[in-house]
């Protein structure tokens, strides 16, 4: 293999088989025996039905998996379904299936996917997530569409999820990201999204692949890459999100340092893009908002509450050169109150993301231990929302979030004034 | 997949293997005994489809004509083809191009006499080249006598010739083949008052034959012209001779025994001869015109032509490779005709929905090219005029099964001009020369039967065979190479194929082989350099030979051969155990 090269031989042999292709749909994958049938299958009939007239492969990148998972995406994609789809396709849909090299991450598989869509100079392109079962065709449509048709270069999904699950995206990820970058963005970090040749190029250009952290949350980098850059962004509508039973559920430490931390060091890289910007724009959805999902199993807010004070407790002075000493003494006044009256407040949970985040970017300690002592207190912010939610209907769940985005708008000049260098903690 | 014809009743002329390697002459057919002696001539022909009308005009009317076109038969021996398809030169009224045909034993007078004829057939046949002619059994002029005679009464000894009813609700189940012109296919007689079937135009009605008069006059007509030497017909609308309730009426048993009994009194007189099927049909329901061997000996493949184009326009060999997976193999004495272009447009009729939609829009953006269910081009204005794309399509023609059919001015690249109606547009005076009436006719451009193409892209000044035979490099001596190659080798014509799948879809990769002889073609159907890796390992220890060069490449290893082409190239290699 040539040196400094992402593509192995053998995905060099087939992509020069494959040639130019109009749309690529990539599924990596490292130890998804139980759930890439679903996506590849579903990959190959949404090219077919949505997209006959394309040139278009499945590119699937496989990070060494032992279970099988190269063979059983082989054979979910392969001849049998072929016979399926004859009569709706004019073209081949083409199949690229190898191993990629390097450490099995997903950052590594996409960086082979996107220099894979690069050589191919595929004009759109899906990823998917190999954990999620809940694929369907339609998805290949609502990600690829949007790039062929209205010449977007990112369609990050929309999920039709209930507003009180992923409650480190309705209280942290959302509302920050909505402020810091002034786009209404639904799933800031997605393990699926659609965007253009254009975008790759431009992604395998810059340093994004080696920024610190990138390695771990690389779906985050590349979203905020495409809200900081001179990229036209949308957003899709995909239906319910679901994942295999097996799929790897990390820790809540390791998804603050791939989620959280990737922000951070995104905002860090990226500032100059977005620290002029204010207010928040609308990123146009293509198609139907989803309704809400109705039913969901919420987290107990007890556990949380307890999370958050053990951990407040055990920070101790850490969290000082962090934190204002305002936005610390509420913090501390919340962990003491009582259980059922338990609430870290909208202005003083924006207070503390925005101040952990500046201090990320004065790196006023280090920066993966810094992460981590916001672990406990997001325990605190969840648990506040659970409880504020009791007793209340979707809309009035969706308002709620809907207003702690407007604390984080509103905010941002707290952002500014403690990202500047010399600012020194208090103020 | 393996395509091939039955080997089972396989029979090789050439080797004399089996069978009779003599060409049995019927006695009265006196122009025929100069030619190869071969029965199965037509698997190795290469077939020129032409107008007369349009040919050449010798004596000034303004429409070619039987000594204009034996003028120019030196045109077609150079060029090599082998066997001339003359379309409708029967007197007509001419209201479809002569397929409405008003006398079944003469000739217009437009084109010449009889005698005219003889000479023309006398001429060709000196040459070498065979001559086939129309026989459009299913149909005749409504001013047949035949026609007339029977519309004007019941009782009339003709009124069994053709089909009549009273009401027009009969065969429903039949679909109507003329979508732009016709409601139904029922008209009304005024004069016997009564309505009369039509599977075409309503001014050509159906001829009936449940009546064993009508089949034995058509074979009084096929011996009318067997006789004086012509070497075949190509069969007119072949599936719609007969009709039955709640059926569509195509394809019907009966209809086969009708084809049947023809073939069997070609054979019993006149063997030697050719008969090819028009039923523009999917492969599957084709073969049936083959019989077991004793119907047809050739039809045409129609689906075959709309998936090159497609392939070359989707850079995808999957067309191609799907239609061949349809195609049933035939007798061993039977062949497929294949073309690009013919005197009609580009039916779309054997494609999906989907394949039609593409090649609608990527072939006839302008709608005024679309009639019917196809698209009224010619060759060369289809490919944009692009020389590359020209080539490798007359390459897959003249490489893949069956033998092909050239239309009149393809060879030199000859434009359309798709205002004059109908498909008027791809019938216009041959181009010979850039002078006065392009060397058609010497007559007033205003008498010409239809007016040249003048633009200045496929205009006769700019597109001509005086011009073309004049520069070594021309589409025209680059034609006369390439049916040279093939006429070379037998495999073309009689060899099975193996369809090979390298990796790159954009390659589409054969081998032909017919006895000791094999034959590999790589052809590269898109638009950009490719490199293609090709397993030939079966094939190993063989020197690939270029067959137009002459170049032998590298020996064949255990290992991927890996060849790299440029856009829309494609290679013939001989492939030589040396």
């Amino acid at each position: 293999m040539a040196a400094h090269s992402v593509l192995t031989d053998e995905l060099v042999k087939q992509l020069i088989a494959v040639g130019q292709v109009d749309v690529l749909v990539a599924l990596p994958t490292f130890h998804n025996a139980s759930s890439a049938a679903g996506a590849a299958r579903a990959a190959v009939l949404g090219l077919a039905r949505h997209f006959p007239r394309a040139r278009s492969a499945l590119l699937h990148v496989d990070g060494g998996s032992s279970d099988g998972t190269p063979d059983i995406v082989l054979r979910a994609s392969g001849p049998d379904l072929d016979r399926e789809i004859r009569a709706q396709t004019l073209r081949t849909i083409q199949r690229i299936s190898a191993p990629y090299d390097g450490l099995p991450t997903k950052a590594t598989a996409l960086r082979a996917v996107f220099a894979s869509a690069d050589l191919l100079q595929a004009r759109a392109i899906a990823v998917l997530d190999p954990t999620v079962t809940s694929v369907t065709p339609e998805w290949i449509a609502a990600l690829i569409g949007p790039v062929l048709r209205d010449r977007r270069d990112f369609v990050a999904p929309v999920h039709q999820r209930h507003p009180l699950d992923a409650p480190l995206a309705s209280q942290l990820v959302r509302p920050l990201v909505r402020a810091v970058y002034a786009r209404r963005i639904e799933e800031p970090v997605a393990g699926e999204f659609g965007c253009s040749g254009a975008f790759v190029t431009r992604c395998l250009a810059d340093a994004i692949w080696d920024r610190e952290m990138a390695p771990l949350g690389v779906d985050a980098s590349l979203s905020l890459a495409a809200l900081a850059g001179p990229f036209d962004v949308c957003q899709a509508s995909l239906g319910p999100r679901v994942t295999a039973p097996d799929a790897p559920r990390p820790a809540l430490a390791d998804v603050f340092r791939q989620v959280v931390g990737s922000i951070f060091a995104c905002m860090e890289a990226q500032q100059s893009a977005w620290i002029t910007r204010d207010g928040a724009q609308e990123v146009p959805l293509a198609g139907e908002a989803p309704a809400s999902l109705a039913d969901t199993t919420p987290l107990e807010a007890a556990p949380l509450v307890e999370g958050y004070r053990s951990g407040l407790r055990d920070l101790g002075d850490l969290l000082a050169p962090i934190l204002e000493g305002g936005t610390l003494a509420a913090l501390r006044e919340a962990a003491a109150s009582d259980p059922l009256a338990f609430r870290v407040e909208d202005s003083i949970w924006v207070a503390t993301v925005y101040e952990f985040a500046a201090a990320y970017h004065r790196q006023v300690i280090h920066r993966d231990h810094l992460v981590q002592a916001l672990v406990p207190l997001y325990l605190g912010r969840a648990a506040s929302f659970l409880l504020e939610c009791v007793g209340k209907d979707l809309a009035e769940i969706a308002s709620r979030a809907d207003a702690l985005a407007l604390e984080f708008e509103t905010m941002k000049p707290h952002l500014l004034r403690h990202w500047e260098p010399n600012h020194g903690g208090e103020s | 997949m393996r395509y091939a014809p039955d080997e089972h009743q396989a029979r090789d002329p050439l080797s004399g293997a089996s069978g009779s390697a003599t060409l049995r002459v019927h006695p009265s057919s006196a122009t025929a005994n100069h030619l190869m002696p071969d029965d199965l001539w037509y698997k190795d022909a290469v077939l020129y489809e032409l107008h007369v009308k349009a040919y050449a005009d010798k004596n000034g009317d303004g429409i070619g004509d039987f000594d204009g076109l034996i003028d120019k038969l030196d045109h077609l021996v150079e060029l090599g083809v082998t066997c001339l398809w003359l379309l409708p030169m029967y007197p007509s009224p001419f209201r479809d191009d002569g397929y409405d045909i008003s006398n079944y034993c003469d000739v217009h007078p437009n084109y010449g006499t009889l005698d005219d004829f003889r000479r023309f057939l006398a001429a060709a046949h000196d040459r070498g080249l065979r001559v086939i002619i129309e026989l459009v059994v299913n149909h005749t002029s409504d001013q047949h006598p035949w026609f007339q005679e029977a519309r004007q009464s019941r009782d009339n000894p003709r009124r069994d010739w053709y089909v009549w009813s009273d009401t027009d609700d009969r065969y429903e189940g039949a679909r109507i083949i003329f979508l732009d012109t016709e409601m139904s296919n029922w008209a009304w007689d005024p004069v016997s008052k009564s309505y009369y079937w039509h599977r075409f135009f309503s001014h050509q009605p159906d001829l009936n034959y449940d009546n064993p008069a009508v089949r034995e006059e058509m074979w009084n007509v096929m011996r009318f012209w067997l006789d004086m030497g012509v070497d075949g017909f190509r069969v007119d609308a072949a599936p719609y001779l007969i009709e039955r309730e709640g059926t569509s009426c195509e394809n019907l048993p009966e209809t086969h025994d009708v084809l049947r009994f023809l073939r069997r009194r070609l054979d019993e007189s006149y063997a030697g001869r050719m008969l090819l099927a028009e039923a523009n049909m999917w492969p599957q329901d084709v073969r049936p015109y083959f019989g077991e061997g004793d119907e047809f000996h050739m039809a045409f493949h129609f689906p075959i032509m709309p998936r090159m184009f497609m392939a070359l326009r989707l850079e995808d060999r999957k067309p191609l490779i799907e239609i061949f997976d349809r195609t049933p193999s035939i007798p061993a004495s039977c062949q497929w005709a294949t073309f690009l272009r013919n005197h009609d447009e580009l039916t779309l009729e054997m494609v999906t929905d989907v394949e039609r939609d593409y090649m609608v829009e990527e072939y006839a953006r302008d709608p005024v090219a679309r009639i019917n269910l196809g698209i009224r081009r010619r060759l060369a204005p289809l490919l944009d005029g692009d020389r590359r794309r020209i080539e490798l399509l007359n390459g897959l023609l003249m490489s893949l099964p069956g033998s092909p059919v050239l239309y009149y001015g393809d060879e030199i690249g000859m434009g359309d001009n798709v205002f004059l109606g109908d498909r008027n547009g791809v019938r216009t005076p041959m181009q010979w020369t850039g002078g006065w009436n392009a060397g058609f006719s010497t007559a007033d451009p205003e008498r010409l039967y239809q007016p040249l193409i003048l633009n200045p892209i496929y205009g006769y000044q700019a597109v001509n065979v005086e011009s073309q035979r004049r520069s070594e490099h021309s589409l025209l001596q680059w034609m006369r190479r390439l049916i040279r190659v093939r006429r070379s080798h037998p495999v073309f014509g009689r060899g099975t194929i193996e369809f090979l799948h390298p990796a790159n879809h954009r390659v589409l990769a054969y081998t032909r082989t017919h006895e000791s002889e094999s034959v590999l073609v790589v052809n590269n159907l898109s638009s950009s350099a490719q490199a293609v890796e090709i397993d030939l390992r079966p094939l190993e220890g063989a020197i690939p030979v270029e067959m137009f060069g002459g170049s032998p490449f590298p020996r064949i290893g255990k290992l991927p051969y890996m060849l790299t082409l440029a856009p829309y190239a494609f290679y013939w290699f001989r492939l030589r155990w040396l």
